[in-house]
C-alpha cells in the first residue's frame, strides 16, 4: 500500500510535467485546429540555449529559465511562420507534415551543432523531504505547483479576457471573427507564443530535475504532451491537466508493478482505451474525427 | 463617404459583380435590391474585404481600401451583419459584443485592447443590448437564442464596433411583421445617430419605407438607381425584379 501511494505521488509529480506539455499543445490545437509535431523540438532548442547560457555565461537557475522560455518562444514562432502561417484553412494535414519536417530539421541541427549530445542542465532544487513514510522532492513540488498555476492562468485568460474571447471566437468561426474586426493573424501568433512559453517552462522544469539535456528531448516532449492531451481531450485545459496527471500515475504504477519495459506500453494501452471509449478524450467536447474534418466545437 | 468604382468580381467564369459604380453619401440609407444571385451580397463582401477584387476600387472617405484586410476595414468604421447568421455560439450574448467592440479612444494598447476594456466600454455594451432588446439575455450563450434574437444580436454586434458605415445583409429575413416594424424603427434611430447604412433586403415594404435611395442590380450590373418612388415606377426594374418576384 505504501508502495502504491508512493508510486502515485511520484506519478503525479511526473504527470505534472506531462500536464504542462499538454497545456501548450492543447492551446495550439484548440485555437488553430493544427497539430504541431515540432512543439517538443522547439522546446529542446530553448533548452539548449538555456544550457549554453549556463555553461558559457554562468547563468543561474532563473537566468537559465528565462533563456529557455525565450528560446522556446522564438523557435515556436519560427515553426509557426514556416509550417502554419502559409497553410490555408483546411490544409491541416499539410501543416502537420511540414511540422514533422521542421522537427527533423531542429533535431538534426542539435545533433550536428552540439556533438557532445548530452549537456548538463543546472538543477533547480535538489532538496527532499519525508512526509510520514513518503519521499517528496522539492523540484517536483515546484513542477506540480507550476502546472496548477499555469493551467488556472491559461483558463482565466481564455474565459475572462478579451484576448481569450477573441481566440474562442476564432475557434468557433474564423471568417466571422475576421469580419467583426479581430486581427486573426496577430491573435494566432500570440497564442502560439503563449503555448511555446508554457512549453518552455515545462522543458526547463523537466530538464532541471533530470539535470541533463539530449537531442532526444524534443521527441520525448512531443510524445508525452501529445498522449496526455489526447487522453484529456483536445483543446481542453482541465483535460490537459487531468490527462497529464493520469498518464504520469499509470506510468509510475506500471513501472513499479510491471517493470520499465512495459511502462510505455501501459501508456499506449491507456491512450487506446481512451480513444475507444471516449474518442474526444476525458474532457473533449468533440471526437477527434470531427475536429479533423474542421468542424468547430 | 463610400465610392465603388467599376467594382468587378468573377468567380471562375461567373461575373458575380460586373463593373458596378455606386456612391453612398454620408448619413443616407441606401437600399440594394435585385433578384437572387444578382450580386448584392458579393458587393457587401467586397466592401468588407472577404475576398479580393477582380477589378475596380473600393474608396472609403477618400482613400482606396481595396487591399486592406477585413479587420482593418472594421477599425476604419465599416461593420456588417450576415445573411446567414454567424454568431459566436459558444460565447454569451454579452461576450459576442465584447469581442467585436471598438474600445473608446482607439485604445489599441495591449491591456486595454486584449485584456479588458474600461468601465465606460462595459456600460456601452449594456446600453447597446438594451437598445436591441437583448438586455435580459446578456448571459445566455448566443447559440441558444431564438432565431429572431440571433438576428438582433447580429445587428447589435455590428453596432458595437461603432461603425460609421453599417452594411445590413437581409436583416429582415425570417422575421414576422412585428419584428420588421422594430427593425425599421432601429434603422431610423441609427441614422439619426449619424450612421450611414447600406441595406440589402428582399422585403420590399421595408426597403421602400426606410431607404433614401435605392440601387437595383441584375446579373451583376446596376440597372437602375433613384428614390423609392422612382424605382417603383421604373419599367426596367419592374421587368427584372418587382414584376416577377413580388406579384403581391
Amino acid at each position: 500500500m505504501i508502495d502504491f501511494l508512493q508510486n502515485t505521488i511520484d506519478g503525479v509529480m511526473t504527470g505534472a510535467s506531462y500536464a504542462l506539455l499538454a497545456l501548450g499543445f492543447t492551446l495550439i490545437f484548440g485555437v488553430m485546429r493544427r497539430l504541431n509535431l515540432s512543439y517538443g523540438p522547439s522546446i529542446m532548442v530553448g533548452a539548449y540555449l538555456g544550457t549554453l547560457a549556463h555553461l558559457h555565461l554562468a547563468a543561474g537557475p532563473l537566468g537559465v529559465a528565462a533563456v529557455t522560455v525565450a528560446g522556446a518562444v522564438l523557435a515556436g514562432l519560427y515553426v509557426e511562420r514556416l509550417c502554419f502561417a502559409p497553410m490555408a484553412a483546411g490544409a491541416g494535414i499539410a501543416a502537420m507534415v511540414s511540422s514533422f519536417a521542421i522537427w527533423m530539421q531542429l533535431e538534426q541541427a542539435a545533433i550536428l551543432v552540439l556533438p557532445r549530445h548530452t549537456y548538463p542542465f543546472p538543477p533547480l532544487a535538489s532538496a527532499t523531504a519525508w512526509l510520514g513514510p513518503f519521499l517528496l522532492r522539492l523540484d517536483q513540488l515546484i513542477m506540480l505547483a507550476s502546472a496548477l498555476v499555469l493551467a488556472l492562468g491559461v483558463q482565466a485568460l481564455l474565459y475572462g479576457t478579451r484576448f481569450g474571447l477573441a481566440l474562442r471566437a476564432i475557434i468557433g468561426n474564423p471568417t466571422a471573427a475576421h469580419l467583426v474586426g479581430i486581427d486573426v493573424r496577430r491573435a494566432t501568433v500570440l497564442a502560439f507564443a503563449l503555448a511555446s512559453a508554457v512549453g518552455g517552462v515545462a522543458g526547463f522544469l523537466v530538464l532541471a530535475s533530470d539535470a541533463q539535456v539530449t537531442p532526444m528531448f524534443g521527441m520525448w516532449a512531443t510524445m508525452k504532451g501529445l498522449i496526455a492531451m489526447m487522453i484529456g481531450g483536445l483543446g481542453s485545459i482541465p483535460g490537459a491537466l487531468v490527462g497529464g496527471l493520469l498518464l504520469g500515475v499509470v506510468e509510475a504504477q506500471s513501472q513499479w508493478y510491471l517493470g520499465p519495459q512495459l511502462r510505455d506500453l501501459a501508456a499506449y494501452v491507456l491512450l487506446f482505451a481512451c480513444l475507444v471509449w471516449r474518442p474526444g478524450g476525458l474532457f473533449g467536447a468533440a471526437p477527434v474525427r470531427d475536429l479533423a474534418r474542421g468542424r468547430s466545437l | 463617404m463610400l465610392e465603388l468604382r467599376r467594382l468587378t468580381k468573377y468567380f471562375g467564369g461567373v461575373r458575380a459583380v460586373d463593373g458596378v459604380d455606386l456612391t453612398v453619401a454620408e448619413g443616407e440609407i441606401l437600399g440594394l435590391i435585385g433578384p437572387n444571385g444578382s450580386g448584392k451580397s458579393t458587393i457587401i463582401n467586397l466592401i468588407c474585404g472577404l475576398f479580393p477584387l477582380t477589378d475596380g476600387e473600393v474608396v472609403f472617405r477618400g482613400t482606396d481600401i481595396s487591399t486592406l484586410p477585413p479587420h482593418e476595414r472594421v477599425a476604419l468604421g465599416i461593420a456588417r451583419t450576415f445573411q446567414n447568421i454567424r454568431l459566436f455560439g459558444q460565447l454569451t450574448v454579452w461576450q459576442n459584443l465584447w469581442v467585436a467592440q471598438k474600445a473608446r479612444g482607439q485604445g489599441r494598447g495591449f491591456l486595454r485592447g486584449w485584456l479588458g476594456g474600461s468601465r465606460h466600454d462595459r456600460v456601452a455594451i449594456d446600453k447597446t443590448l438594451d437598445f436591441f432588446d437583448l438586455g435580459h439575455k446578456r448571459d445566455e450563450l448566443a447559440g441558444n437564442l431564438a432565431f429572431g434574437e440571433q438576428r438582433r444580436l447580429e445587428f447589435a454586434r455590428a453596432f458595437a464596433a461603432k461603425p460609421s458605415l453599417l452594411l445590413l445583409d437581409e436583416p429582415a429575413a425570417g422575421m414576422n411583421a412585428e419584428e420588421i416594424d422594430q427593425l425599421d424603427a432601429r434603422i431610423r434611430q441609427l441614422r439619426r445617430e449619424g450612421v450611414t447604412i447600406v441595406l440589402i433586403e428582399h422585403h420590399v415594404e421595408l426597403v421602400m419605407s426606410v431607404t433614401d435611395r435605392i440601387a437595383v442590380l441584375n446579373f451583376g450590373q446596376k440597372i437602375a438607381e433613384g428614390t423609392p418612388a422612382e424605382i417603383q415606377t421604373n419599367p426596367l426594374v419592374r421587368e427584372a425584379y418587382l414584376g416577377t418576384q413580388t406579384a403581391a
